[in-house]
């Protein structure tokens, strides 16, 4: 075998030489198929055949990265830094940069504390590097557009870079919560609480406002919930300014309309109260975000209207109950995010695949493995003699009252007579006798015994009042409508501070989301909410990032009693909805129908007036 | 190719090639601003060199596909100049013979360095210089390697590195191009 090379191959210019390349081959033994199937032939002296070398030049794909459709200058940073990335490097409050702290530090400091709420993870230095990348939706369809989101930096560089500082370093799971957001015009972060929702949506926020992708932000959230949101951005993103739209009507309008605010915060009932000047044709926000978004779940309600009228580009809603009564519930918040795209006929299956995309749903369980478990112990309790003679008396009358009424009865009659059995179920209304009293005064002896802390929940503001002087040795605080709403932080502060304070009472209205009080290691449910839900949220004031311990979750409930039934009804839908909800796994908890409700008393439903009073 | 701007900071270039086994090799090339931020991307179709042009071009195949064919082609369509190409794939440091750009091969951590000793060749011409000996030296916690005889590179790429700092992981971005590429393929057979 011979091959001829030119001389100049040396110089290595395939390109040009390809043509000029070929090869004389001559073989002796035996013939040899190339894949190319140029086949030669086993001929001595035979005819050579020419091998073209020559490659084709590869065809290229040239991507341009287009620059963000909105530039970001119209910010300043209250702490800056020159930094390598980003150009902020925030330091807290005594102006020392903060350091990564590892997940165990952060357990002990969050033992005494009600402000932080997301564990760090700095991971050993021996853990797998891992990169969390931005992903576009499915609705993002141009290649070019679709790269964009592909090339941008991995998350956890952010935080290894030092390009923006965190107070602690995100969970795996935080980090893929905001690569869903951030690349998404419509989105809902349904996390089950307590897994970090704010953080994530904050962080969210803050790199599209670094990157210049937007440049103004407005929040809605519930007004007592304000406060935390500040200090959640004070700890996510202290470089940000916030502005608060609070104060009188003047003070308000001329908020509203700062043009240099890139990030306002209003609760519902101010956004309802200025919906003038926040939906003028001039506002525009090139993002909203609403807290708790169940509150627009009735799409024919005030603030669904309200909200949806706000001119935006992007729409993302935090909850951690998307579906607390029915998928209409879920209909509802799509209608802020796309109008129309969901719709009320869709079958569960349907609509769980078609929002697939757009809802991001993790559970504790799946993603915080090593978060203390939470121990249900329920108290099924009998009650005491004098409850009992109240409770059947109070039944008999109110049956019979409404087997009379018929047709004329409505939900509201049913409601009443279902809210007064529970308040027997408390308290006997006489002699103020309460077998639940018993039991909780037993355990929360305990419980301050051990040096622990407990949150109570109760529907009743006045259930609260006579248990705070019963528990009069424990230090109670009370937390619920009737505490002025200027009062409540110093009460959590309290709460958290104080050692002779064991026992905080709430309301499920005013206690039930958005506070953080994982330093309690016990959970008092002494009536029980008409939605599982609700009472999960309740729960996980105590059971999130932070827990340093297992938390211990009471419900009480009486035996042979509307507490009972309703108990037993919502633990079959709970199993419905686990059947149904598989596409999207939003919450799978329902609340009770009319139909439900009346059944309780194994009464029938009636049509018109139900109808009317719903 | 346009200089970058050195009041924002020096850009780097991010050029691997991924080896597909049906399609054969896929280029990219990926330029980041000072702040990780992509400028460009340029990726390749697929190239294959049949079985001949294996037999023929030997050991200098590699070098000529992931270095010329594959790199130049990628580092000639960018309209910025990068201050320091880096590369994952150690054939595509061929490139550095046809452009004025230095170029550097990052080790994975889990890599080590090539022998000091260089490797055993058994051809001598000009294109299989790029297995020979490499200048190799640490930045940081990375591992770099220079193609032969280019050793005045590095003094030309400690600028750029050093304001780029060490917390910048300059294997990450080829992660980026793997999948950036992935999508492009995807997109193109829909």
């Amino acid at each position: 075998m011979s091959i001829d090379f030119p001389a100049s191959l040396g110089s290595w210019q395939p390109d040009a030489l390809a043509p000029r390349i070929a090869a004389s081959i001559a073989f002796e033994p035996a013939a040899i198929e190339l894949e190319s199937s140029v086949v030669f032939s086993h001929k001595p002296r035979s005819a050579g055949a020419a091998q073209v070398l020559s490659l084709p030049r590869p065809l290229v794909v040239s991507v341009p990265i287009v620059a963000p459709r909105i530039k970001a200058t119209s910010f300043t940073f209250s702490v800056c830094a020159p930094l390598n990335s980003f150009g902020g490097e925030p330091a807290d409050a005594t102006g020392a940069v903060l350091v990564p702290i590892r997940p165990r530090e952060l357990a002990s400091n969050l033992a005494g504390s009600s402000v932080a709420s997301n564990a760090p993870s700095a991971p050993p230095a021996t853990e797998p590097q891992t990169f969390t990348r931005l992903k576009p939706p499915r609705d993002v369809v141009k290649l070019v557009d679709r790269l964009h989101y592909l090339l941008q930096p991995a998350l956890e560089t952010l935080t290894s870079a030092g390009s923006l500082q965190f107070p602690f370093r995100p969970f795996s799971y935080q980090f893929e919560g905001i690569a869903f957001l951030y690349p998404r015009f419509a989105a809902v972060l349904a996390d089950e609480m307590g897994l970090g929702k704010t953080m994530q949506a904050i962080t969210a926020t803050r790199l599209l406002l670094h990157a210049g992708e937007i440049r103004s932000v407005l929040l809605i959230c519930p007004k007592p919930l304000v406060t935390n949101w500040q200090r959640e951005f004070a700890q996510w993103a202290p470089e940000l300014p916030i502005t608060v739209i609070e104060g009188d009507q003047a003070r308000r309008r001329w908020q509203w309309q700062l043009a240099d605010a890139p990030i306002k915060i209003a609760n519902y009932e101010v956004l309802i109260r200025d919906r003038d000047v926040a939906t003028a044709a001039g506002a525009h926000y090139d993002l909203v975000v609403l807290d708790e978004s169940q509150r627009i779940k009735n799409r024919t309600s005030t603030t669904s209207e309200v909200v949806r009228s706000i001119p935006r580009s992007r729409s993302w809603a935090l909850t951690g109950t998307p579906v607390e009564n029915s998928p209409e519930d879920l209909v509802g918040i799509f209608e802020f995010l796309s109008p129309g795209y969901l719709k009320s006929d869709m079958k569960p299956r349907q609509m769980g695949k078609a929002a697939g995309d757009y809802i991001l749903r993790r559970t504790k369980d799946k993603v915080l493995t090593d978060l203390p478990p939470k121990l249900f112990r329920d108290a099924t309790l009998e009650l005491c003699p004098e409850q009992r003679e109240a409770y059947e008396r109070a039944e008999n009358e109110g049956v019979v009252h409404l087997t009379e009424m018929g047709d004329a009865a409505t939900i509201q009659h049913v409601f009443e007579l279902v809210l007064r059995l529970k308040q027997i179920c408390n308290f006997d209304p006489v002699s103020g006798q309460s077998s639940k009293l018993e039991r909780l005064c037993a355990d929360i002896e305990e419980v301050a015994a051990s040096g622990q802390k407990a949150i109570i929940f109760s529907q009743w503001v006045s259930t609260l009042q006579t248990l705070a002087g019963h528990l009069r040795p424990f230090g109670p605080l009370e937390y619920h409508g009737q505490i002025p709403s200027k009062k409540r932080d110093g009460v959590i502060q309290q709460f958290k501070t104080d050692p002779n304070s064991h026992v905080i009472l709430m309301s499920y209205g005013a206690g039930g989301v958005g506070l953080n009080l994982q330093f309690s290691s016990y959970v008092f449910l002494y009536d029980r909410w008409w939605n599982p839900a609700v009472e999960d949220q309740a729960i996980a004031r105590a059971h999130r990032i932070g827990a340093v311990g297992p938390v211990t979750v009471s419900r009480f409930l009486t035996t042979g009693t509307i507490e009972e039934r309703i108990n037993q009804v919502l633990d079959e839908k709970r199993e419905l909805f686990d059947t149904i909800f598989s596409e999207t796994e939003p919450h799978k908890q329902l609340g009770l129908t009319q139909s439900e409700i009346f059944g309780l008393f194994k009464l029938r439903c009636p049509h018109g007036p139900i109808n009317a009073a719903a | 190719m346009a200089a970058g701007d050195a009041k924002s900071g020096a850009t780097l270039g991010f050029l691997t090639v991924l080896e597909h086994e049906q399609h054969g090799l896929f280029g990219g090339y990926l330029i980041l601003n000072h702040l990780g931020r992509p400028l460009e991307f340029h990726c390749t179709a697929p190239v294959k060199a049949n079985r001949a042009q294996q037999i023929l071009y030997g050991p200098t195949l590699e070098p000529f596909l992931y270095g010329e064919q594959i790199g130049l082609t990628l580092l000639t369509k960018a309209t910025h100049r990068p201050a320091l190409v880096c590369t994952d794939v150690r054939p595509a440091l061929a490139v550095r013979e046809h452009v004025d750009l230095p170029i550097a091969l990052v080790l994975a951590s889990e890599t080590n360095p090539p022998a000091a000793g260089g490797e055993t060749l058994w051809r001598v011409d000009a294109a299989h210089r790029t297995v020979a000996n490499l200048t190799t030296f640490r930045h940081g916690r990375h591992e770099l390697c220079l193609p032969p005889h280019r050793e005045l590179d590095r003094a030309t790429i400690a600028k750029p590195l050093e304001q780029w700092g060490d917390g910048f992981d300059l294997l990450e971005p080829f992660g980026r191009i793997r999948e950036a590429i992935d999508e492009a393929q995807r997109s193109g057979k829909q």
